[in-house]
């Protein structure tokens, strides 16, 4: 209807303004030297020449380390769960996916902090353990701690889609896989986890991009060693006052992530 | 059906690059139900969307009573509209769909259920105020959406092709009902169909578009005897069209046979199509009739067989009560008044 | 054989659960205790929510992240769905576009949209706050709205608004009535994505928020350094709230289906005007927060002050505090140069001195801070700020290890610094996640001044580190060592003395130590910055600072050494009498205050910092 065409002006604009400039800012704070400003700017590579060193070099490949760790072990952990999930009756369907949401509906920092206090050297894991008589374990400021505090925070992302397209799946199709002499085994490789591949690759996704990109929680749980390329780009903008080379990094996990969602995308279309 | 209700006048439409209306010129008249017919794509529901307002031509006018309205808002036009698939409101229940308009224009309450109610008995609802939309059959689900355009009272009522998505028996029955309704409530109909069985039963006036353009305006008579072309000819009903000359008035000529025909005012020796229905074809003996041919294939139709009778030159398509068997050598008799003679067509 | 199945299947149904909801009712059951302790239960009290309700930071928070959410909410679900319908009619190229860009935000991750926003805001010289953080909640919200209502737009018959306008609707009408009706579920689920976004957002408020605009998370988020279940009550409350509303939403639809459709109405008013109200509560209180007051800016260290102190402020001079906090002195001048405006600042002595070069201080009149009197002569007129023109003295202090006197050998502690390396204490000590105090550990251990510009000496305290790092495995803490070093997590830490006073108050097996081979003798102090507006007020804020009552009690919540002689005497007297980071060491010749870097010294020394922390 032609009198409704119009409604997306305003958005057009609000999206012009605050989508599309600021993705152009950080282009040009990358590619321009320091000074901080629209008006005077000179071009310059040394912003990604200095990405080039090692170091930094190590900080991507420890962050997408860490990011297809987390996502593996979400898809492992939180496939069962939602095809579990998926086998229960309407209302415990309903009832335990709202179980599984809630917990997103709580301020992540504060469920960081209370992961803090379990893992701690005298938190309250080691003080269990040490009332049953054991050795109490170091776990926080580890790979351990950090995943689990990724892995806690990020797996309803993983979870909810694989959940959805299992749920919509036509129950026939596995009685009929059932019915053409399929075991289980068959039967699950053959029809459910390929009909469930769309929400898989979503989930991998989501998780994905929350987990190579996250700051909050790998500097809580991991300490100030734990450098993530995402607390990378914090202190270059919040305590080193770099905005060009901080600019220069988001840019380029901007653009491994769209990069990784392309591919991811491709996958996805080849499936159907 | 005297006075003039809308004009068309030129009307173009482009969407993007591409033409979709190219000049359409029609007069519409109170009372009368007129159907725009003809193959999807042929610009029948855009016409119909500029008269209700949904597109803007990209030239040319629509008058209404006289007065220019094709920048007019829908909602400020005296018509109303049935769509193709009702576009019923689905959270409304039966009552409150109708009442839609109504309520728009804060009509008393009382007086709403009245009409509400006296437009559900002339569809043949009543008792249904309360159901829901969704859960009506098809045709059910039709006879609100033309209680919901009547009950506003308009002067032009718009069918979209209404019963297309109702199968063939319920079909039949609401193409009577619609006629009397029409009658009933005295305003006009434009309707929209690609059915041209549908189009003939009912209607006072059919209009016959093709890309774009109107091929023939007419009483249903006067389309199927007297198709302008070969276009018409060949989407109403079925029929032979053949290549021939006419030599003179009332004299016409094709496969080297002269017949007499009513036709007149052509060119002399002007190249034109002769259509003749297959109905209007009979089978005699060979000797009895210039055209000879043998039987190829004899189908029963219910009411009548088609016979394809092949000819030195072609093959006619016969229907008749007759039966004759295949192989059989027959002629085929025909009077001046069954041969149509048309201008003959580039395009087609 | 199915019964084993489902067995199985329970079972670890409720071990995934029991996971994701450990630290949910680890939070909640200690917003009970009765002690400060988030690891240890000592009994039940209701002291926190208490704390709660007279914490005027973290209500002021709730506000915040309240309104905003609910307005972020109202005006990207409006945005959102209108440009969602209008997407449906729009030309094919135009879709695409709209609908790609629309995706960035969501598949962006959320620190580059957070930056992207942040850059646009400072460039174009909007004063951070609350503007920009609504701005942003907007920008970031609208996607999931549209995401979530336009497969609902689009799978409606395409002729339904013509219908009604056809039955003489007008657009809008046709809009509300029909349109809006029959994908409300679609804008139901945006608009309640969109407020879960808005309200626990973190990293984009962070990033765009400021002049003393905080939501939750950030307050959570700076209240690392004495983390208390305050927090914890809050977000009980919060999680009550939510299972509340969870179970009303999942019971209206039962509710309507039983009661007639009247009654349904009905609900959706109640809800409508209930929401409205909240609303307009919400607005008025925000009017009503800065009603015509004078307002002075004060941006301090995080937990660096007792805040009653504030509201005792504002009540005698009849005016509005803006609290902001930050991490590090590093952070506050990246703000400061990014154009954010104080009036009053509270850097350390060696940030101090850069301000003063770099003009971004005045001058202060000390007639008007008769307080001056009971200033330490200790703290007055230091190498940062020769004759205090600048700054007034605020806390002043050492750094210095401290360690669990139960594990650590005596014999071991002579060896200074060099006990950070120590093999004995591997995998058991905190360094700090600072800089400047890192590399002066490394320099003072190797006998260098720790302002060294000497390029040779940087490299040489830079492979003391890595090397530190390497056979040491240090956790590079920040200020969560307060609270690890309280519960006694591990053996040795770097603290600052103030810090080290306050956890040794708290555990007494520790104790503190400045190595001879010298440390860094700090001062905070006060200034005030050159385009402060409101500089009466700004030295009535000072003069109030030292007066003696209120440096006591600022003390005694912080647990800092004061400058003020009284309140000195005191503590030293009182709740500090033994404890020996109290009294920061004057006498030692190898100690430094810290100095003026030039921008590339500096810059060197971050980037080796930040490669240090990186391998």
């Amino acid at each position: 209807m032609k009198q409704y065409k119009h409604l997306i002006k305003p958005y057009i604009i609000w999206a012009a303004a605050l989508i599309v400039v600021p993705l152009i800012m950080i282009v040009l704070y990358a590619f321009t030297e320091e000074g901080n400003s629209v008006l005077t700017f000179s071009f310059t590579l040394e912003n990604f020449a200095k990405f080039a060193e090692s170091t930094y070099v190590n900080v991507i490949v420890k962050s997408f380390r860490l990011g297809i760790f987390t996502t593996v072990l979400c898809l492992l952990l939180g496939y069962p769960l939602a095809f579990i999930i998926s086998r229960c009756s309407e209302k415990s369907q309903a009832f335990l996916i709202l179980l599984v949401t809630i917990p997103e509906w709580i301020n992540m920092l504060l469920r960081t902090y209370a992961w803090m206090n379990l893992l701690s050297d005298n938190g309250i894991i080691n003080n269990l353990l040490e009332m049953l008589g054991m050795k109490p374990v170091s776990m926080m400021y580890t790979d351990f701690s950090v995943i689990v505090g990724l892995v806690c925070n990020f797996m309803p992302f993983m979870i909810i889609p694989i959940y959805t397209s299992l749920s919509k799946m036509d129950k026939s199709l596995i009685e009929a896989a059932y019915d053409l002499g399929a075991n289980r085994f068959q039967t699950f490789r053959k029809v459910i986890w390929k009909l469930s591949i769309p929400g898989v690759l979503n989930g991998i996704m989501m998780v994905f991009l929350l987990s190579v990109s996250t700051f909050v929680i790998p500097k809580l749980l991991g300490g100030g060693q734990y450098m993530l390329i995402g607390n990378l780009i914090e202190t270059q903008f919040i305590s080193v006052g770099d905005w060009n080379f901080g600019s220069a990094i988001s840019m380029i996990l901007a653009v491994i992530i769209i990069l990784f969602m392309r591919l991811m995308k491709k996958m996805d279309t080849q499936e159907e | 059906m005297k006075n003039k209700l809308i004009e068309l006048k030129d009307l173009t439409k482009n969407f993007d690059d591409q033409q979709v209306l190219r000049g359409i010129n029609l007069d519409i008249y109170e009372n009368e139900f007129l159907t725009l017919l003809g193959p999807s794509g042929c610009g029948k529901t855009t016409t119909l969307r500029i008269i209700a307002g949904f597109e803007e031509p990209s030239s040319g006018e629509v008058l209404f009573n006289g007065i220019e309205i094709s920048k007019l808002p829908p909602y400020k036009r005296e018509i109303n509209t049935v769509f193709q698939k009702y576009a019923l409101f689905p959270h409304l229940n039966v009552e409150d769909n109708i009442a839609f308009g109504l309520n728009l224009k804060k009509v008393d309450k009382s007086v709403i259920a009245q009409k509400v109610g006296r437009m559900l008995k002339m569809v043949g609802l009543e008792g249904f105020e309360k159901r829901d939309v969704t859960l009506l059959s098809g045709g059910q689900q039709q006879r609100v959406a033309i209680a919901r355009a009547l009950v506003n009272e308009p002067k032009v009522l718009l069918l979209d092709e209404p019963l297309g998505a109702l199968d063939a028996k319920i079909r039949k029955n609401m193409q009577s009902e619609l006629k009397k309704i029409q009658r009933e409530v005295g305003i006009t109909f434009i309707y929209v169909t690609h059915d041209q069985e549908e189009a003939l039963s009912m209607s006072d006036t059919v209009v016959v578009m093709n890309n774009g353009e109107i091929q023939q305006i007419g009483s249903p008579t006067d389309i199927y005897n007297e198709p302008e072309n070969r276009f018409v000819a060949g989407f109403i009903g079925e029929s032979n069209i053949i290549e021939g000359h006419m030599l003179q008035d009332f004299l016409v000529e094709w496969d080297g046979f002269r017949f007499e025909c009513v036709d007149k005012g052509f060119p002399e020796n002007e190249e034109i199509e002769v259509v003749l229905r297959p109905e209007d074809l009979d089978i005699v003996s060979p000797d009895k009739a210039q055209i000879t041919g043998k039987v190829i294939s004899v189908t029963f139709k219910g009411v009548h067989y088609e016979i394809l009778v092949e000819t030195e030159y072609r093959t006619y398509m016969v229907h008749t009560t007759d039966y004759a068997e295949v192989g059989r050598k027959v002629g085929l008799s025909l009077g001046p008044e069954d041969i149509h003679v048309m201008w003959k067509m580039g395009a087609y | 054989m199915k019964k084993k199945k489902s067995f199985f299947a329970r079972f670890y149904v409720v071990i995934c659960l029991a996971f994701f909801y450990l630290p949910i009712l680890v939070t909640m059951f200690f917003s009970f205790n009765s002690s400060k302790s988030l690891t240890r239960f000592t009994g039940f009290s209701l002291r926190w929510y208490n704390e709660l309700l007279q914490n005027v930071e973290i209500s002021k928070a709730v506000y915040v992240s309240l309104s905003i959410a609910v307005m972020a909410t109202v005006i990207s679900t409006v945005l959102g769905t209108i440009t969602a319908i209008g997407l449906t009619r729009s030309r094919k190229i135009v879709k695409e576009i709209l609908l790609n860009v629309n995706n960035m935000p969501i598949l962006n991750p959320e620190i580059v949209t957070a930056i992207g926003l942040m850059l646009l805001f400072s460039s174009i010289g909007m004063r951070k706050g609350y503007v920009t953080m609504l701005l942003a909640h907007i920008a970031f919200c609208t996607p999931y709205v549209i995401t979530s209502v336009y497969p609902k737009v689009r799978s409606l018959d395409p002729n339904l608004a013509n219908a009604a306008m056809d039955l003489g609707a007008t657009p809008f009408q046709a809009l509300i009535k029909v349109i809006v009706p029959l994908i409300k579920e679609g804008i139901f689920a945006g608009a309640l994505l969109a407020f879960t976004m808005s309200f626990d957002d973190f990293v984009i408020s962070y990033f765009v928020s400021g002049n003393g605009v905080k939501n939750i998370s950030i307050v959570v988020y700076n209240m690392t350094k004495r983390i208390n279940p305050t927090i914890n009550a809050l977000s009980t409350i919060v999680i009550v709230v939510i299972i509340i509303v969870l179970v009303v939403v999942n019971l209206i639809p039962l509710l309507a289906r039983k009661n007639t459709v009247n009654m349904n109405h009905r609900l959706h008013h109640v809800i409508g005007l209930a929401a409205a109200a909240v609303l307009i509560g919400v607005m008025i209180w925000l009017g009503a927060a800065t009603n015509g007051k004078h307002v002075l800016k004060v941006y301090n260290a995080g937990e660096y002050m007792d805040l009653s102190l504030l509201e005792q402020f504002e009540e005698e001079n009849d005016c509005q505090v803006v609290y902001e906090t930050f991490e590090s002195n590093e952070m506050m001048y990246t703000k400061l140069a990014a154009g954010e405006t104080y009036d009053v600042l509270i850097p350390s002595d060696y940030m101090i001195e850069r301000l003063i070069k770099e003009e971004y201080l005045q001058y202060i009149d000390w007639n008007l801070i008769p307080n001056k009197k009971n200033l330490m002569e200790d703290v007055q007129n230091k190498s940062y700020d020769p004759g205090n023109r600048y700054s007034c003295p605020y806390f002043w202090g050492t750094v210095g290890i401290l360690y669990d006197k139960t594990v650590v050998d005596p014999e071991d502690l002579k060896d200074g610094w060099e006990l950070l390396r120590n093999p004995k204490y591997k995998g058991n000590l905190y360094m700090y996640d600072s800089e400047r105090d890192s590399f002066m550990i490394a320099m003072k251990a190797l006998g260098y001044s720790m302002n060294s510009t000497n390029f040779d000496e940087i490299e040489e305290a830079y492979q003391w580190l890595i090397e530190q790092r390497d056979t040491m495995d240090p956790i590079y803490a920040g200020d969560d060592v307060i609270d690890n070093m309280i519960s006694g997590n591990k053996a040795i830490a770097v603290v600052y003395s103030g810090d080290a006073s306050y956890i040794i108050s708290e555990n007494e097996n520790l104790d503190y130590l400045t190595p001879d081979q010298g440390t860094n003798l700090w001062y905070d102090a006060m200034v005030i910055t050159r385009d402060c507006s409101e500089t009466d007020l700004a030295h009535a804020f000072i003069d109030f600072m030292i007066s003696e009552e209120s440096a006591l009690s600022n003390t005694e919540e912080v647990g800092y050494t004061p400058t003020v002689e009284s309140a000195f005497e005191e503590m030293k007297e009182g709740d500090y009498a033994g404890v020996s980071s109290y009294i920061p060491d004057t006498e030692n010749p190898n100690n430094e205050i810290f100095g003026y870097q030039e921008p590339k010294v500096k810059q060197h020394y971050a980037e080796l910092w930040t490669k240090v922390k990186a391998q």
